[in-house]
């Protein structure tokens, strides 16, 4: 055998293979692996969202877009003084929004001086908030500051009850469930959770069970108190805590009903639904009555539009009952994925859905949370998502024209390519789909949200000094005694 | 002029234009870019290389210290400035290596030898288990010891075992030592097997390194067809599904239903084997390329009908490694001793622990320390021949725990170690009541067989994969709920049809038959080199196209 040459025959096939690949680049389609559309019909996304899509599909993004959008960016937005406070201007690019806020801020600074108030907010989000990541921190970071006990308005199940940690919940399998996700026209009105359960099996039992978590503040279940809506029938519910069997009856006379479970705290306890089929179902609320609370109200797939189909009745009901004062709208992560850097739409819808959080909630102060970073595949690289600015931008215009304030969460993470570094750090902080948070990262993101958010209150604290000050033009610049009027004079505002 | 423009501008539509700085990148260590053999800038160095390699083909020392010098620099290029920790290392190893060949005094080699292994541990120790040791010990003792900021050198599990095999080869005279340090370091560093392995043992490379380089057509055959399979395995199967699926089932279980995490558990499966042997067979498709011959490190483990035989099938060069320094000794099925009593003992403890401890929350962790520890010792309390059992069950064991810890710093594979140890005891007991039952009896005992052995070995996976004990056990609960709705798991195999489709691929290719592949292999060697050549430049081409394939958007089913 001819060994000598062998070196060289074997060296002439790797390099010839080289060229071969050169040949098969040229050819041969870029990818392998085609990225499929997904059959919709099993997969949660919203339908409005889908809709939405399919009539923005022919509209064209012209150049002058960009043009006009740098010259946005630099404009300076001047606020007019509400309640006497006016925050200074910030530009677009710098756009926090904090004017918008004031409402919230000054029920923050009440309980801050009485601890007996409350103050309540609904946390509205995506998956990225499912299993009560991100929201859990930021209650807890509320709760620690400002008191209160509990984990807020819990729909009676959801997909990501197994992964929630901060309330355990067991269920039946029986229930029947409708989402503002897919359902146009449901059965009963959605709750404030956008969501309506029935429990009309009427062969086996519907039941839920609950049982806290072990967060701070969040470490029993208070007050549970159970909602549920209008029905033309009557019906029975059967609490279990411990070995007590509470028989109680709901009657479901207004648009909105609430009944007590027990008064104070209990560690777990059962629901059991009896010939309730009719009666639309809720979920439970836990709180102790002071304090701060943040309701969690996530759900997969969601753009957000689908608020916009909210029954401004029953939602004033529920206001009525739960006394909102911030509502905050973190989405984006569904609308990412559709190939297209247009998000005039999707504008257009989440103003429709502003608007019906103004009718539904009066006077309550609203808080858009941006997309975060998000990474895609370019070449052989993950890089940030050609889709995440343009829709952060998108956001930033809504929460400009509907008058709320704005968390850009994009640049609160790192900006361009942080996701990569997120997912890649040891130890990682965000999953490998290059678009949720895991706990780690969720925390962080609660915890930046809640600085931010605290930094607008803070200054909000300073001004409303300044007002005060300003009253008593002459008075001698001593804070202490100023912030003590200060007290007096809002009590009764 | 127009000809150089020419190809100035091919080469610019292919490459892009290559800048001063892209050039640096090639050469300068980016902890970010590891270079891997399935890079094309691996391929690029290694075509340069190779050239002058066949030039070099007769010289002796002029061929080591090139192989030696290009083999520093991969290894630069995967851990940076680390790579004066290999030369450290090597130099000490060689250094005792050559006083405990001279000594003659039994007593004075073996403190020699103690010496040795303790340096070599000890390195291996602080690098990869000082975080661990620290965060145990912070959560066992309520300590608040600092964890230090370790950058672990990639690879160097592996030197130190092969450096330990020379060393314990020479003490027990089963080699002479090299002439000097050039030959020995170009055993520890040869690049091929240096991050990944296999490991290759003194003994038989050697030999190899005096004999004159010799490369036949054969031998070119086998390593290119090594090369092939190991490519389409790594880049193809286990990172395509790794990323664009069990990543993300396993980063939070409990958002996906029981279908996926059940599917994720097979998927974990073949993309490890697929990791773990495609890149094994590529260090030894390359070695063969250079004229060395490596040992297998894979035989189709999963085609296993038991857990014994396994452990002869999967990562073959640690397991007789492990064997041959770690289980003999410590006794092997001759005798006990303190460390082979000490691991299992301290892990069955530790067990009892942990069910004491969560007994206020749940009685099953202590339902299963108790019958774990009373399943390992009637595993040698039936047996007839008592004492000898006891021993062996006891070293392997330690064997297994201590193997398992060696994967990686965590519990989750200490646990993982003990459950292979377990299995292989219980499985020793039950070949002692039916001797009988041997392997290849019959056909539909041999399906069997492989079938529980395979989802054994899947299930201690999950631990091996999981982040944490508790995200294995959310796994475990989350596929204990699957019930049968063939319906919804269409939709999500439909969802996902690429993944599920090169795991089914990487199935099947592992369980044909072997005359199938040696089929295709003859076919293979048959092929004239230009053909070859296409071949291999076509999978060049299906690695690159899998690795520009966009990740696949994340999906919420619901049902």
């Amino acid at each position: 055998m001819n060994t000598k040459s062998y070196f060289f025959k074997s060296f002439a096939i790797v390099a010839l293979a080289f060229f071969a690949f050169i040949g098969f680049k040229q050819v041969l389609p870029n990818k392998i692996f085609s990225d499929s559309k997904v059959d919709s019909k099993n997969v949660l996304i919203d339908s409005l969202l889908l809709e939405s899509v399919a009539k923005d599909s022919l509209s064209l993004k012209s150049d002058s877009i960009e043009e006009s959008e740098r010259r946005l960016g630099q404009q300076k937005i001047v606020y007019d003084a509400s309640q006497g406070i006016e925050f200074p201007s910030e530009t677009f690019d710098n756009y926090k929004g904090y004017q918008y806020l004031i409402s919230f801020y000054e029920k923050l600074y009440q309980l801050e001086q009485n601890p007996q108030n409350h103050v309540r907010i609904a946390y509205y989000g995506d998956s990225m908030t499912d299993g009560d990541l991100i929201v859990q921190d930021v209650r807890m970071n509320y709760q620690e500051r400002f008191g209160g006990n509990g984990v807020g308005f819990v729909s009676i199940i959801s997909e990501s009850s197994a992964s929630r940690g901060s309330v355990k919940t067991l269920f039946s399998k029986n229930w029947k469930i409708q989402s503002y996700l897919n359902v146009k026209r449901p059965i009963s009105p959605f709750g404030v959770n956008g969501h309506v359960f029935f429990a009309n099996d009427k062969t086996n039992a519907t039941w839920v069970q609950y049982e806290a978590g072990l967060n701070k503040y969040s470490t029993s279940l208070n007050n549970p108190t159970l909602f549920y809506g209008k029905a033309s029938k009557k019906g029975n519910v059967d609490f279990i805590i411990g070995k007590d069997t509470l028989h109680k009856s709901l009657t479901p006379n207004n648009l909105v009903n609430s009944l007590k479970v027990t008064s104070g705290s209990v560690k777990s306890f059962k629901a059991n639904f009896i010939h309730a089929d009719s009666i639309p179902i809720y979920g439970f609320n836990f709180d102790n009555g002071s304090g701060i609370h943040v309701d969690n109200f996530s759900q997969r797939g969601n753009s957000g539009l689908p608020i916009s189909m909210f029954d401004a009745n029953v939602m004033q009901a529920f206001n009525n009952n739960l006394k909102y004062d911030l509502i905050i709208l973190h989405y984006g992560t569904n609308v990412l994925n559709y190939g297209t850097k247009n998000y005039f739409w999707y504008e257009k819808g989440m103003t429709k859905t502003v608007n019906k959080i103004k009718e539904s909630f009066p006077g309550v102060s609203i808080l858009i949370v941006s997309t975060a970073d998000k990474s895609t595949k370019y070449d052989l690289e993950m890089k940030t998502d050609s889709a995440v600015v343009p829709l952060m931008k998108a956001q930033k215009k809504y929460a400009l024209e509907t008058e709320s304030g704005f968390v850009n969460l994009y640049t609160l993470m790192g900006g361009d390519g942080s996701m990569v570094k997120w997912v890649d750090e040891s130890p990682a902080k965000a999953n490998k789909d290059y678009t949720h948070f895991n706990q780690r990262g969720a925390k962080a993101i609660g915890n930046l949200l809640y600085s931010q958010l605290n930094q607008g209150y803070e200054q909000y604290k300073v001004l409303r000094e300044k007002r005060e000050a300003g009253v008593k033009p002459k008075a001698i610049r001593k804070p202490k005694a100023d912030s003590v009027s200060v007290k007096k004079d809002s009590v009764n505002e | 002029m127009t000809t150089l423009d020419n190809i100035n501008n091919w080469f610019i539509q292919n490459f892009g234009a290559i800048t001063i700085e892209q050039v640096k990148g090639w050469f300068i260590y980016n902890p970010d870019e590891k270079l891997l053999f399935n890079t094309g800038l691996f391929l690029g160095l290694f075509l340069v290389f190779y050239f002058v390699y066949g030039f070099l083909r007769k010289t002796f020392y002029l061929r080591l210290t090139y192989v030696i010098l290009f083999s520093l620099f991969f290894y630069y290029k995967s851990s940076g400035v680390y790579f004066l920790l290999l030369l450290l290392s090597s130099v000490v190893d060689y250094g005792l290596s050559q006083i405990i060949y001279k000594e003659t005094k039994d007593s004075t080699r073996k403190i020699y030898l103690v010496i040795s292994v303790i340096l070599n541990l000890g390195l291996l120790g602080y690098f990869k288990y000082m975080n661990f040791m620290i965060g145990t010990y912070n959560d066992m003792f309520n300590g608040h010891f600092k964890f230090h900021d370790i950058f672990l050198p990639v690879g160097i599990s592996f030197y130190t075992f092969q450096s330990m095999s020379y060393i314990i080869e020479i003490y027990r005279e089963e080699i002479k030592p090299t002439k000097n340090y050039i030959e020995y370091l170009f055993f520890v560093s040869f690049f091929p097997q240096l991050v990944a392995g296999p490991i290759v043992r003194a003994k038989d490379f050697l030999p190899q390194i005096y004999q004159k380089l010799n490369l036949t057509r054969q031998d070119v055959n086998n390593g290119l067809f090594l090369i092939i399979g190991g490519l389409i395995k790594k880049t193809v199967i286990s990172n395509y599904i790794s990323v664009n699926f069990v990543d993300r089932v396993f980063d939070t279980p409990m958002n996906y239903t029981s279908f996926e995490n059940l599917m994720a558990s097979y998927g974990y499966a073949i993309q490890i084997y697929c990791d773990f042997s495609g890149y094994s067979d590529m260090a030894i498709g390359i070695a063969l390329l250079l004229g060395f011959k490596l040992p297998a490190n894979f035989r189709t483990p999963y085609k296993s009908t038991s857990i014994t035989d396994f452990w002869r099938r999967w990562h073959i060069s640690l397991s007789t490694w492990l064997k041959d320094f770690l289980y003999i000794s410590i006794g092997g099925n001759r005798e006990g001793s303190f460390a082979g009593f000490l691991f299992p003992s301290l892990f069955f403890f530790g067990l009892l622990l942990w069910g004491i401890t969560s007994y206020n929350t749940s009685i099953i962790p202590l339902i299963i320390a108790f019958s774990s520890i009373a399943l390992f010792c009637l595993s040698f309390l039936l047996s007839s021949k008592r004492k000898q059992t006891l021993v062996t069950n006891f070293n392997l064991f330690t064997t297994m725990l201590l193997g398992g810890l060696w994967h990686g710093a965590g519990a989750q594979f200490i646990v993982w170690g003990a459950l292979h140890g377990l299995a292989l005891a219980v499985h020793k007991i039950f070949m002692e009541f039916f001797p009988s039952k041997k392997e290849g009896s019959n056909f539909l005992w041999r399906f069997f067989s492989i079938v529980i052995t395979f989802h054994f070995v899947v299930f201690c996976w999950i631990f091996f994969r999981a982040r944490d004990f508790e995200t294995a056990l959310q796994v475990i609960n989350n596929i204990g709920q699957l019930t049968f709705e063939p319906e919804n798991w269409k939709a999500i195999i439909i969802g996902y049809k690429n993944v599920f489709g090169l795991m089914l691929f990487g199935y099947v290719w592992h369980f044909l038959p072997e005359t199938f592949t040696n089929g295709m292999k003859s076919v293979f060697d048959k092929t004239p080199i230009l053909v070859k050549a296409i071949i291999l430049g076509f999978v060049y081409w299906i690695v690159y196209a899998t690795a520009v394939a966009g990740s696949q958007p994340f999906i919420y089913f619901q049902f």
